[in-house]
């Protein structure tokens, strides 16, 4: 290869090997690299240190933790429930009936069945008043038998139709309770309660699953549960109690991550007191670094609960950390 | 993840079942990809808390959207261009807004956050140790005065191993387009290093 050639060539396969390197060449391009890089020395050299700087490339890659990816699973869980629950809330019934019509998928299918459920409903509109409908006058002994048994507050109609006679029949769904007992490592037992833990109706279930999950806090579900709890659930004394089940695991990141939010954001003092205590007890050099920063955004956010401020000024002076600048 | 059926589904049948109201499916399909996106957010914004916004964002698109997706390109090109949306949203701000937000100030000097909530790729991996904070420093610096398209299809095609073909469908652009792109990212990135390696 002559000296003015090889110059040329070299620098256009120099400029090449990235895409050589990641197989973004053409077959026709790459034979014309390769067939350079057998007979030159010094690009071989360069396709030596293209490599090295790729593999350089990827000492800086960065490998979200696993507790970063269940806080986001978590998080997005519970914003998905949100989405679900929350438009349907603010539709008036015959906003979501039609938007339940209009569905593209469904649509079709149900339809025909909407308009027979509008049919019934002007049926029962012309002939039974509100008063007629729920008087046992209008119906025999049976069914007031029958009626007294379908307690609104564990049954809901689920569709009408006029039966011969100027009879009614109506079909109830009703919820019957049912008594399950096992024990806490039982895999059904487990799932049920982490479901109770999270069921946003109920804070009294809510609180009384948490005691009981708290005693088996040493698994990772569970635990993941209590933070998920500690995090965002919207009665006090339900994140206290998750938080008194997570006091043994206060030196686990993802706990102390929870512990920060709790002590950066509730609203709850008590909370927050509990919380920049179980952070600073026999904290190991590397979670100083983390709770420093997080005791100067405290500062810095001018915290107002005494015990809370005084505890975060202490201790920063304490680890020969700047209170004043930020 | 027991699924409305019952078995386990193929990617279709498993986005059509969330389409149809199946939550089981859909949280199937995001634990299909969410570590990657996670990843890539990580890696792009090198903050968590955007890392963590730009996950919730990008799922809650898919989740609203998903009647819209037709189809016309796979799943995973759809998912890629609203992350990507997304990621280039942030890092366009920040630009904006010239703020250092990858950087903590602690009594031990400038930390990256980023190694505080992050795990190594690969423990133990000898070729991390290769290299001094010095290097992984610099590698940092000339990364981040990447454009943000730029540093977009490095990362696409460097850490997550996409095809150019494929980072052009992601970013609405032709795979030339996206290679000159990787080119022009590569030559700043080597000539930013200079002698360090």
């Amino acid at each position: 290869m002559s000296k003015g050639h090889e110059e040329m060539t070299c620098t256009a396969v120099r400029e090449q090997l990235p895409m050589l390197l990641y197989g973004e060449l053409s077959f026709d391009e790459e034979e014309r690299v390769e067939s350079h890089l057998d007979a030159c020395t010094a690009c071989r050299t360069a396709l030596q240190r293209e490599k090295a700087v790729q593999n350089a490339f990827h000492a800086v890659e960065i490998e979200p933790s696993a507790s970063l990816l269940r806080e986001c699973r978590q998080e997005l869980h519970a914003r998905l429930m949100d989405e679900e629950t929350a438009p349907a809330a603010r539709m008036s019934w015959w906003t979501q009936f039609t938007a339940m019509l209009a569905q593209h998928r469904a649509g079709m299918v149900l339809r025909p069945v909407g308009a027979l459920t509008l049919i019934a409903l002007g049926f029962l509109g012309a002939r039974l008043t509100p008063g007629a409908f729920f008087s046992t006058g209008a119906l025999g002994r049976g069914e007031n038998q029958a009626m007294s048994l379908a307690d609104p507050q564990t049954s809901r109609v689920r569709y009408v139709e006029p039966a011969s006679g100027g009879r009614v029949q109506i079909v109830l769904d009703e919820t019957r309770q049912r008594v399950i007992s096992g024990q806490l490592d039982d895999v059904k037992i487990r799932s049920l309660l982490l479901a109770a833990a999270k069921d946003p109706s109920d804070p009294g279930l809510r609180a009384e699953t948490v005691d009981i999950l708290n005693t088996r806090a040493q698994s990772e579900d569970i635990r993941d549960v209590l933070i998920f709890a500690l995090r965002h659930d919207q009665n006090a004394g339900v994140r206290l109690k998750a938080m008194e089940g997570l006091k043994p695991f206060a030196q686990e990141p993802a706990v102390r991550s929870a512990l920060s939010q709790v002590l950066l954001s509730d609203a709850n003092p008590g909370l927050r007191t509990q919380a920049i205590d179980l952070l600073t007890e026999g904290t190991n050099a590397n979670q100083d670094r983390q709770i420093i920063g997080t005791l100067q955004e405290l500062l810095q956010r001018g915290e107002q609960q005494g015990y809370v401020r005084e505890r975060s000024r202490r201790l920063l002076e304490a680890m020969n950390a700047s209170v004043e600048t930020y | 993840m027991p699924l409305k059926s019952g078995v386990m589904m193929d990617e279709t049948a498993l986005i059509r079942a969330a389409q149809d109201g199946d939550h089981a499916a859909f949280e199937q399909l995001v634990q299909a990809y969410d570590q990657r996106v996670l990843r890539l957010a990580m890696n792009l914004l090198r903050s968590p808390e955007d890392a963590r916004d730009v996950y919730q964002e990008a799922f809650l698109r898919v989740f609203r959207n998903l009647n819209s997706f037709r189809f016309d390109c796979s799943f995973h090109t759809w998912l890629y261009r609203i992350v990507t949306n997304l990621c280039l949203d942030h890092m366009r701000k920040r630009n904006v807004r010239k703020e250092e937000s990858s950087v903590l100030t602690t009594t031990d000097g400038p930390m990256d956050r980023m190694d505080t909530v992050a795990e190594e790729r690969a423990d133990g991996d000898p070729q991390r140790h290769m290299f001094s904070g010095q290097v992984r420093k610099r590698i940092k610096e000339v990364m981040s005065e990447l454009t943000p398209r730029e540093r977009m299809v490095f990362e696409l095609r460097h850490y997550q191993g996409l095809r150019l073909r494929r980072i052009g469908e992601i970013l609405g652009t032709t795979e030339e387009a996206a290679k000159n792109c990787l080119f022009r990212a590569t030559q700043k990135m080597r000539t930013g290093l200079g002698d360090f390696i």
